[in-house]
C-alpha cells in the first residue's frame, strides 16, 4: 500500500468515529436508563470487534502453519493486539455503564463477564508469548497454535448469557425478535460499521509497522553478522613513513 | 526405528518423568509443603471467624489446587535439556505419546497433592459435611487432570524460554478457569443438592478438548523447540 492509502484509511476511520459520535448524541435517552443505555455504541460494537479479531488472529494462526508466510503470522499478531484493545475497552465500557444501572461496577457472579475477562487475559498472554520468543520462525509457530487454541474462549464468551442465565442481557441484536427500539438499533449498527473502520485501521498500520520491524530485524542480523577477514584493513601506503 | 507403540511410549515417558521426580522431589517436598503453608496462611488475611472459614474452607481448597497445582504440572523436573531432547527424538519418540505420558506424571503429581491438601483444609477450616461428598473425588481427579493437561500443553508452548517460569503462569491460570468454575459449582450443586451433571459435563469435556488439542500440537511445538 502507498502512503497515501495509509492516510487516506486513518482520515476514513476518524471520520467514522465522528459520524458514529454524532449519531449517538441525536438519538433521545433511553426510557429506563437515561444516557448512560448509549454507552452500548461502544460497549457492543467493541465486544463484537474483538470476537472478529479473535477470529483473524485464529485464521492467520492457522494460515501460517499450512503457507509458512510472514504476512500471515503478521497479520495474526495485528489483530490479536486490536482484539485485547478491543475487549479492555469492552470491559471498561461495561464496568462504567454497570455502576449506575447494576450499582456495581463487577458483579462475580455475572458469566459474560467473568468469560471476557479471561478471554482478555488468554490474550495479554498471547502477546507476551509473542514478546518471549526472539526467533521469528519458532515465535510464529507457538503463537499459531496459541492462537488456535485461544479461540475455544470467543464462543464460551458468546454463548455464556445463553448457557448461564445471570445478570447480563441475553442475546439482544441478533434475535429475530429484537427487542430493540429501530432508532436505537439503526444507531449501534452505524457504530459498528464506523468500530469496524476504525479495526480496519488499526490492523492496516500495525500490520505495516510489523513488516518495518521484520525489515529492521533482519538489517541488523546481516550488519551483526561478522565477515571472515573483515578485522584486517588494507595498509595505507600513501601516508608510509619516508625512512630514506 | 520406533521403540515401542504409542502407549508402551507414553508409559515409559511417565516412569522417567516419575523417577526423575522421585530423585529431585519438587513437587512432593517443596510444591505440596507450599501449599499447605498457603492454606494457613489464608485464615490469618481473612479472619479466624470460624463460620466463615467453614463456608470458604472448599473454594480456598480449590484456588489453592489450581495456583500451587500448576507449579506441580509445570515443574523443572517436567522440562527436558536440549540433550534428552535429541536423545528422544533420535529414539523415535512420538511427541503425542511424550505429551501423554508427561500429562499422566503430572495428574499422578496432582492427586498426591489433593490427597494431601485435603485433610489439611478439613483440619484448618473444618467445613463440615458436604451431601454426596464421594462425587468430588471424580470431581478432585478430573480437576488434577485437567490441570495436567494445561499445564504440560503450557509448558510445551514456553519450553526453552527464558521467560518460562513467569510466562507459563499467565498462560495456564486464564485457561484453567472453566476447571476451577466446574469444581467450585459441583460443589455448590452438592451443598444444596441440585444436579451436578451439567458442571461434571464442563470439566469432562474440558479434559477432553484439552487432550485432543494436546495431542493434536504435540508435533509442531516439539518442531518448534528443536
Amino acid at each position: 500500500m502507498r502512503e497515501r492509502s495509509y492516510q487516506a484509511l486513518s482520515l476514513m476511520a476518524i471520520a467514522a468515529i465522528a459520524v458514529g459520535f454524532t449519531v449517538a448524541t441525536t438519538v433521545p435517552p433511553e426510557r429506563v436508563q437515561g444516557e448512560f443505555a448509549k454507552i452500548m455504541f461502544v460497549h457492543v460494537p467493541s465486544a463484537w470487534l474483538a470476537f472478529l479479531a479473535f477470529g483473524v488472529t485464529m485464521i492467520g494462526g492457522a494460515a501460517w502453519l499450512i503457507r509458512k508466510t510472514p504476512i500471515w503470522d503478521r497479520v495474526a499478531a495485528a489483530s490479536a493486539e486490536v482484539g485485547v484493545f478491543y475487549t479492555a475497552l469492552a470491559l471498561m465500557t461495561g464496568m462504567i455503564w454497570g455502576y449506575p444501572v447494576w450499582g456495581t461496577f463487577w458483579d462475580w457472579s455475572d458469566a459474560r463477564m467473568m468469560s471476557t475477562a479471561i478471554m482478555f487475559f488468554v490474550y495479554v498472554g498471547y502477546l507476551a508469548l509473542r514478546r518471549s520468543i526472539p526467533d521469528p520462525e519458532t515465535r510464529a509457530r507457538r503463537s499459531a497454535i496459541l492462537g488456535i487454541v485461544a479461540f475455544v474462549q470467543v464462543p464460551l464468551v458468546y454463548f455464556s448469557v445463553t448457557l448461564f442465565r445471570t445478570l447480563h442481557q441475553g442475546t439482544t441484536v441478533v434475535r429475530p425478535d429484537a427487542p430493540i427500539d429501530p432508532e436505537f438499533l439503526r444507531a449501534l449498527m452505524i457504530n459498528l460499521a464506523a468500530f469496524t473502520v476504525v479495526y480496519a485501521a488499526f490492523m492496516t498500520w500495525r500490520t505495516r509497522l510489523a513488516r518495518l520491524e521484520d525489515e529492521l530485524e533482519e538489517t541488523e542480523a546481516v550488519a551483526d553478522f561478522e565477515i571472515a577477514g573483515s578485522g584486517i584493513t588494507a595498509p595505507n601506503l600513501e601516508e608510509a613513513p619516508d625512512h630514506v | 526405528m520406533r521403540v515401542g507403540g504409542f502407549w508402551q511410549q507414553a508409559k515409559e515417558i511417565a516412569r522417567k518423568d516419575l523417577l526423575v521426580e522421585g530423585r529431585a522431589g519438587e513437587a512432593l517436598y517443596i510444591t505440596i509443603p507450599f501449599g499447605a503453608v498457603a492454606l494457613m496462611l489464608i485464615p490469618l488475611a481473612i479472619g479466624t471467624d470460624r463460620p466463615l472459614l467453614a463456608q470458604v474452607g472448599p473454594g480456598m481448597f480449590l484456588a489453592v489446587s489450581l495456583l500451587f497445582g500448576m507449579l506441580v504440572a509445570f515443574r523443572q523436573t517436567a522440562a527436558d535439556t536440549p540433550p534428552q531432547q535429541e536423545l528422544l527424538t533420535l529414539l523415535g519418540t512420538d511427541p503425542a505419546a511424550k505429551f501423554v505420558g508427561r500429562a499422566a506424571t503430572s495428574t499422578l503429581l496432582l492427586v498426591v497433592f489433593e490427597i494431601v491438601l485435603v485433610p489439611v483444609t478439613i483440619l484448618l477450616y473444618n467445613p463440615g459435611r458436604i451431601p454426596g461428598w464421594p462425587w468430588l473425588i471424580l470431581v478432585l481427579a478430573m480437576l488434577a487432570s485437567g490441570l495436567a493437561l494445561v499445564g504440560t500443553l503450557a509448558g510445551s508452548v514456553t519450553a526453552g524460554l527464558r521467560t518460562r517460569n513467569t510466562l507459563t503462569p499467565l498462560l495456564v491460570a486464564p485457561l484453567s478457569m472453566p476447571l476451577l468454575l466446574g469444581s467450585a459449582q459441583v460443589v455448590e450443586a452438592l451443598k444444596q443438592e441440585q444436579s451436578i451433571l451439567l458442571w461434571i459435563t464442563l470439566l469432562a469435556t474440558m479434559n477432553l478438548a484439552l487432550a485432543v488439542i494436546g495431542v493434536v500440537t504435540a508435533r509442531p511445538l516439539e518442531e518448534s523447540s528443536r
